[in-house]
């Protein structure tokens, strides 16, 4: 069923249209919001791979020059899509009802952020148009800051500001590359704009072609909040809702890696792209974890640990091998769950003592046992534990980083998955496992039963993709051949 | 005994770096370990040059180890470097634009 | 004329130019969101000078045109097109930042960047 594809994108867009619509009515929004957010995941599995083209504007046939023109605006899904628009909208459930069992009256404005965002990412990835994709990058930056700026925590406003100024700068920037792109090919197809590379009728050595690469680059760095923009990334995660900032994480990692393979597809043929790649994700993998393990917030760690895994995905792409693009992508996958479990556990800490620094908490491990063991599996499972799912697609990073001929990379991505684990010790013994101070108090003991449900399920991806990777790798595996041909 | 004093003189240091509130031996070790980390991560980075030039790659690595060694400690001074103040954010991403910018469009087929 | 788009090209680069220095060197936030959507315009303004063609008709094919002399002489209609949907979203952004301004004069009662969007980290530790 084809005609499912473009559903993926409407069905979450009209729902928050009308939730936010009608939010007076508070009950039929509620179960409204609910049946769709269970329909999200089972769409992208229910329908078949394929292409859509809209208005239907089937491809034609230049007779002359026998090349492929793509008049419509193109979405093609295949497994690579399928998986990913799978998960986050496992994700986005999970989050929703979190949110409508939290609160007894929901807000309408704030469900139609978290479904705009999704809908948002869903399109991000999908999408074969270099136009569309920068139109959702923008409403997707308008729909993480509207989320941060709707948490009740102190100077979320002051975050989400900074968030857009620093957006303001990186969307246009991008902006003017795909100008240049679109001036050099006169196309904003990607297939045709490989097209017209791949048949040499474009100079690629051309100092326009650079730029535009180099501007594109730098709008990719905003969208995956790589360096300079990891502390504005790990702000937004530190002042944004827990169940919202597990949202925000996941939406990162989509506009990274769907904006990435765009650009991988358009620029691999410049060996200088993926130095690049390769330098910002080192940088982002040491910068990222070493200012981790200085934090007194531990949202803020999070954020800062979430922002250092990037570097992986990126590092995996940058190798630019079948097998190193396919461990990134799994990394990326991997980084989706295990970062949302996370931010959802110490939510349910934030929920029970209304405390972020970790110097004035302890001894919780006697109260939430359930939370503190799940907290422990995911923080082994990010710093790449075995039988864990983060321990297979690092060592599949680790193999592909050997095999391209850098050892220095694998001993690199080593020292930061054990830096990532003392990082993760350090805030789980100064949490959990020592002495509770006196002026502590425990609010709430009760953690919301809908969050101690969304973390057995995460958990149950983390152990299922732990024990049995093939089942996604071989998909992405042949994607990426597909992509490299 | 100058080594042995200047480590003395990181923790003293990183009591600053966590003030005001009390400093729990947690986070001392835990921005030790950063410092380290970031010192030979830097190092190992640096040796990526040698698909470059061996010669380089050499000489990079040395005097980055040096220069990183005796400025210890790293970890406060990285810090104010990458807070939350907007003008510090807007004036690195700047800078890395036009450093990318600068690189690809002069320098990005030399590769 | 070739000038007509070179001017423009010019015109799109001094744009970007001036809000990237607005960006750092200007503290007042309203004239830093100003000269920031300065940025966004020279790139709406880039990709409509692509579309430029010297001596070119308006791209609406009438029923009385030859279809040949039609796709040689018209301007390339697809920049227009974009640049409607980039202008408005940046009025969108333009929007939701003037609002947050508006929220955190109120809090601060000063438009200044620096006091106003300074690093918060350390008030917020250890404040009680």
């Amino acid at each position: 069923m084809n005609e499912l594809i473009p559903l993926m994108v409407i069905i979450p867009m009209m729902a928050a249209l009308l939730i936010s619509a009608f939010s007076r009515f508070d009950k039929v929004i509620k179960i409204f919001a609910f049946v769709v957010a269970i329909c999200l995941p089972i769409i992208p599995l229910a329908s078949n791979y394929g292409f859509h083209f809209f208005g239907g504007y089937q491809p034609i046939v230049d007779n002359v020059t026998n090349i492929v023109y793509h008049p419509a605006i193109t979405y093609s899904f295949s497994f690579l899509q399928q998986i990913f628009i799978a998960v986050i909208g496992i994700l986005t459930f999970l989050v929703i009802f979190i949110y409508l069992t939290k609160y007894k009256k929901v807000s309408g404005p704030y469900l139609f952020l978290l479904f705009m965002g999704t809908a948002s990412v869903t399109a991000l990835i999908l999408t074969d148009d270099i136009f569309h994709m920068f139109v959702f990058f923008e409403i997707l930056a308008l729909a993480q800051v509207g989320i941060v700026a709707a948490s009740s925590i102190d100077y979320s406003y002051e975050m989400a500001l900074k968030y857009m100024i620093l957006g303001s700068i990186g969307s246009p920037i991008m902006l003017l590359g795909i100008g240049f792109l679109l001036a050099m090919t006169g196309t904003v197809n990607i297939t045709d704009i490989v097209a017209i590379i791949r048949g040499g009728l474009l100079d690629i050595t051309s100092p326009v072609f650079l730029l535009s690469l180099g501007l594109i680059f730098f709008g990719w760095l905003y969208a995956s909040g790589l360096p300079p923009f990891h502390t504005i990334k790990s702000g937004i995660y530190s002042k944004a809702e827990p169940h919202g900032a597990a949202l925000l994480q996941s939406f990162t990692v989509i506009s990274m890696i769907s904006i990435v393979i765009i650009m991988f597809r358009i620029y691999s043929v410049l060996p200088i792209f993926e130095v690049l790649i390769v330098l910002f994700s080192v940088i982002a993998m040491i910068l990222g974890v070493s200012l981790a393990l200085t934090q007194t917030d531990f949202r803020r760690m999070i954020g800062f640990l979430a922002v250092g895994e990037l570097g992986f995905i990126g590092l995996g792409i940058g190798l630019g091998t079948q097998f190193a693009i396919t461990a990134g992508l799994f990394q990326a996958l991997n980084e989706i769950v295990i970062t949302a479990l996370l931010f959802i556990g110490f939510g349910a800490i934030v929920n029970a003592t209304n405390e972020v620094d970790t110097r004035k908490l302890g001894g919780l491990l006697a109260y939430h046992p359930k939370v503190g063991i799940m907290l422990l599996i995911g923080g082994l499972a990010m710093a790449g534990v075995p039988p864990l799912s983060g321990f297979q697609s690092k060592l599949m990073l680790v193999q592909a980083s050997l095999s391209c001929g850098y050892p220095e990379l694998s001993i690199l991505t080593i020292m930061v998955s054990i830096a990532t684990f003392v990082v993760f010790v350090k805030t789980f013994y100064s949490m959990f496992l020592r002495p509770k101070p006196h002026d502590l108090e425990v609010v709430d003991k009760d953690v919301p039963r809908a969050m101690v449900f969304a973390m057995v399920i995460l958990l149950l991806i983390i152990i299922a993709f732990g024990l049995f990777p093939d089942i996604v790798t071989n998909g992405i595996s042949s994607y990426v051949g597909g992509m490299l041909q | 005994m100058k080594l042995y004093d200047q480590i003395f003189y990181v923790v003293k240091k990183f009591k600053e770096l966590f003030s005001p509130g009390p400093v729990t031996n947690a986070d001392v070790s835990g921005s030790i370990t950063a410092e380290i980390f970031l010192i030979v991560s830097l190092v190992i980075a640096s040796l990526l040059l040698r698909h470059v030039s061996i010669l380089l790659a050499g000489l990079v690595t040395f005097i980055l180890a040096i220069v990183l060694i005796s400025n210890i400690p790293l970890i406060p001074k990285f810090k104010i470097e990458q807070e939350d103040s907007l003008e510090k954010m807007l004036f690195y991403a700047i800078i890395v634009l036009a450093l990318v910018v600068v690189f690809l469009y002069w320098g990005g087929t030399l590769v | 004329m070739a000038e007509t788009q070179l001017a423009v090209l010019f015109t799109s680069i001094a744009l970007v130019v001036i809000g990237l220095y607005a960006a750092i060197f200007v503290d007042n936030i309203i004239k830093k969101i100003i000269g920031i959507s300065f940025i966004e315009e020279g790139a709406n303004l880039f990709i409509v000078g692509i579309g430029y063609k010297a001596g070119g008709i308006v791209p609406i094919l009438m029923p009385d045109m030859d279809p040949t002399w039609f796709a040689s002489n018209a301007s390339y209609p697809l920049p227009y097109g974009l640049v409607l949907t980039s202008i408005v979203i940046g009025a969108s952004t333009l929007a939701v930042m003037l609002a947050l301004v508006m929220v955190l004069y109120r809090k601060y009662g000063t438009l200044s960047t620096s006091v106003m969007l300074a690093d918060t980290s350390k008030q917020e530790e250890y404040d009680e």
